[in-house]
């Protein structure tokens, strides 16, 4: 599986809670390739955030190996950690995580910020991202004078803004009705169909059906990875 | 490797976080103000000294030498000074007639605790004995009137030239030049003011009365009176080839023997040099150690409220880390925030300090009528400005160094799970 963006092999991550080791995941091996629209699922617990805080380089695994795009990110420094989050993840939180002084547009620029780019270069590209989700006349809107669904979006915006190899998302609709959750996905189906490499969270069957393939989790294991028998590429 | 975007963005950040809490901004930085209030105040101080001196030296003149009985900057052992033999009016006159070197050389007679009457008003005052010459020497120039004449010199007029000190002290409106004084209880007619010389501790040479020498002796007797002999080289360098002629005739005109001291001293204006750099180290001291103080003080504060901006902004940095934001990202976020606190206080420092600064100088001015702090600058000067904002930049790192190297080693997920 050379072609692999992520391969992880026998995974997993223990916690020390005093003189008790919580097992957030015992041995998780997966591999994702390019293009992939894949919808991580579990009881609560489950051990899905760890594994996504893991695959988003935010985390380091206890034991087992990492490879994203082939190198090893067990044998990474903080800061090569912090540029491939920064060029080959985009994130998407539960909470949306925006700074709530900065506009849309600095928002989305950030990434950009860290990556070095030219002041003119951030904003054009911010702006391109902003219009992508559908929102080119908010840009110089901040976030509490935006919906939820529309902080969702510029939080997308500044996953996608780095052309990323893949984008994580962790309930990216927990935190929105399930009229605005299915615009997202919506969102989330576009991009894939772009070429994008979508994970996502949810425990929702409804929005897992949006995704190629369905992953299981149950305490800290894999339980089933399967393709998605209800999808089909919406039209 | 700092990219300049970052820089922009933490100085946008930090400009902003400073804004929202400007009131907390402002109270953090009480002890960096008082810091910066003291550096500048001091720093004035020193430099309005350094002016003070410079001019005071200027109009006395580097190039007089002043052969005494005493050693003007006290020093040397007092009972062997003492027991020095007085230098006579002949030996005075031989020193001058032998002298090649200088430009003049000027007989001179004192009397340290003399009383200047006007009318009913009585000053204390020092009377100088001296010649004509003494009148084309920087310590003679007149504002008023004039010095004596080589006649009134040769016959024992009995004219006076009034120092500055006196002019204000005893004349206070009145002319002085044409009135007639009592120069210990005889009279004297005052024909010239002498230029305003001395400052600070050199107040004293502005209080002194010249009279003709023969007047002097006709008024008061030589007798049991130590002559001094004020030399003037003409010009800075040829002070020590002057000096050392001096010291060679003089041992000579007094048969000191080889191996021996000097039973005479040579009073130069550097000897007071010495007495001004004192004040100066003191000043800067005091000033150093009160300023140490409060910026330690001040930098207690701004860790302090460091540290708690960075627990306030902690989800802030683990999305910063999420999305790429390195260690040196956040370190130097934080050190740019800490920087401009301190560079805050002081701009709010630098009107106060300017503030007493004017107001200092003009209560020493006008209320304790010390003229000659006018030489001082009424402004801060811009290197002074400078330096306070750099100081307080540089504290403004080191007290918030610890604080940002806690916001850069934040773990992401510890940190977006806060709230
Ligand atoms: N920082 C931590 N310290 C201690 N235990 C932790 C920590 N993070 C997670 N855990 C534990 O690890 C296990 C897995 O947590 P995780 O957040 O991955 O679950 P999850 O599947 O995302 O659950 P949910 O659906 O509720 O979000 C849980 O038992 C949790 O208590
Ligand atoms: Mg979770």
């Amino acid at each position: 599986m050379s072609d692999a963006i992520i391969d992880i092999r026998h995974i997993a991550k223990v916690y020390e809670m005093g003189n008790e080791e919580v097992h957030a995941l015992r041995d998780v091996s997966l591999t994702v390739g390019a293009n992939e629209y894949i919808a991580l699922m579990g009881p609560s617990g489950s051990g899905k955030s760890t594994l996504m805080n893991m695959l988003g380089c935010l985390d380091t695994p206890s034991s087992g190996t990492y490879l994203f795009n082939g190198q090893s990110v067990g044998d990474m420094s903080d800061d090569d950690l912090a540029e491939i989050r920064n060029q080959e993840i985009g994130f998407v939180f539960q909470t949306f995580n925006l700074l709530p002084r900065a506009s849309a547009l600095q928002n989305v620029e950030l990434p950009l910020v860290y990556s070095g780019a030219p002041r003119s270069e951030r904003s054009r590209r911010a702006e391109d991202a902003l219009t992508r989700v559908g929102l080119a006349d908010r840009i110089d809107h901040r976030p509490n004078e935006l919906s939820g669904g529309q902080r969702q979006r510029v939080a997308i915006a500044r996953a996608l803004v780095t052309q990323p190899s893949i984008i994580l998302a962790d309930e990216p609709t927990g935190n929105l009705d399930s009229k605005t959750g299915q615009d997202i996905m919506a969102l989330f189906d576009e991009l894939w169909r772009s070429g994008n490499t979508v994970i996502l969270v949810t425990h929702e069957e409804e929005i897992a059906r949006h995704a190629q393939r369905i992953i299981r989790l149950r305490d800290g294991l894999v339980e089933s990875d399967q393709p998605n028998e209800f999808h089909a590429t919406p039209l | 490797m700092l990219r300049l975007s970052e820089i922009g963005e933490s100085v946008r950040i930090a400009v902003d976080a400073l804004r929202i809490n400007l009131m907390r901004s402002m109270l953090t930085t009480a002890g960096i103000v008082v810091g910066v209030v003291l550096v500048v105040v001091m720093g004035w101080t020193i430099k309005g000294l350094d002016a003070v001196w410079e001019q005071t030296i200027g109009i006395i003149g580097r190039d007089m030498l002043y052969i005494d009985k005493w050693n003007w900057a006290g020093g040397g052992n007092w009972r062997k000074t003492r027991s020095r033999k007085d230098i006579t009016l002949r030996e005075a006159l031989m020193l001058k007639e032998r002298m090649e070197s200088a430009e003049m050389v000027i007989p001179m007679a004192r009397n340290w605790g003399g009383s200047i009457k006007l009318n009913n008003r009585t000053v204390n005052s020092s009377i100088q004995g001296t010649t004509y010459e003494y009148g084309n020497t920087p310590a003679g120039v007149t504002i008023e009137g004039r010095w004596f004449s080589e006649v009134e010199d040769l016959q024992a007029t009995r004219v006076a030239v009034v120092g500055y000190g006196i002019a204000k002290s005893l004349f206070e409106d009145i002319e002085p030049v044409g009135q007639t004084i009592k120069v210990n209880g005889h009279p004297f007619r005052v024909i010239g003011v002498v230029e305003k010389r001395g400052f600070l501790f050199m107040d004293f040479i502005d209080n002194q009365v010249f009279v003709p020498l023969s007047a002097f002796q006709s008024a008061y007797g030589f007798y049991g009176r130590s002559f001094s002999v004020a030399v003037k080289a003409g010009n800075d360098r040829l002070l020590d080839i002057v000096r050392d002629e001096a010291i060679g005739h003089m041992r000579d005109i007094r048969n000191v023997p080889p191996g021996e001291d000097d039973d005479f001293s040579i009073n130069e204006m550097e000897a007071f040099d010495a007495q001004a750099k004192t004040i100066r180290t003191t000043i800067w001291m005091v000033g150093m150690g009160l300023t140490v103080l409060a910026f330690i003080v001040g930098s207690i504060g701004i860790m302090n409220i460091m540290f708690v901006s960075v627990t306030e902004r902690t989800k802030e940095i683990g999305v910063r880390k999420a999305i790429g934001a390195r260690r040196a990202s956040v370190l130097l976020q934080f050190l740019i925030e800490s920087a401009l606190l301190c560079v805050l206080g002081a701009l709010i420092a630098l009107p106060i300090s300017q503030i007493i600064v004017a107001s200092a100088r003009a209560i020493l001015i006008s209320g304790l009528e010390w003229d000659w702090v006018s030489v001082t600058s009424p402004v801060i000067p811009i290197d002074l400005l400078l330096i306070a904002i750099s100081v307080s930049a540089i504290v403004g790192v080191a007290a918030g160094f610890l604080p940002a190297q806690r916001a850069a080693r934040l773990d992401p997920v510890e940190a977006l799970r806060f709230d």
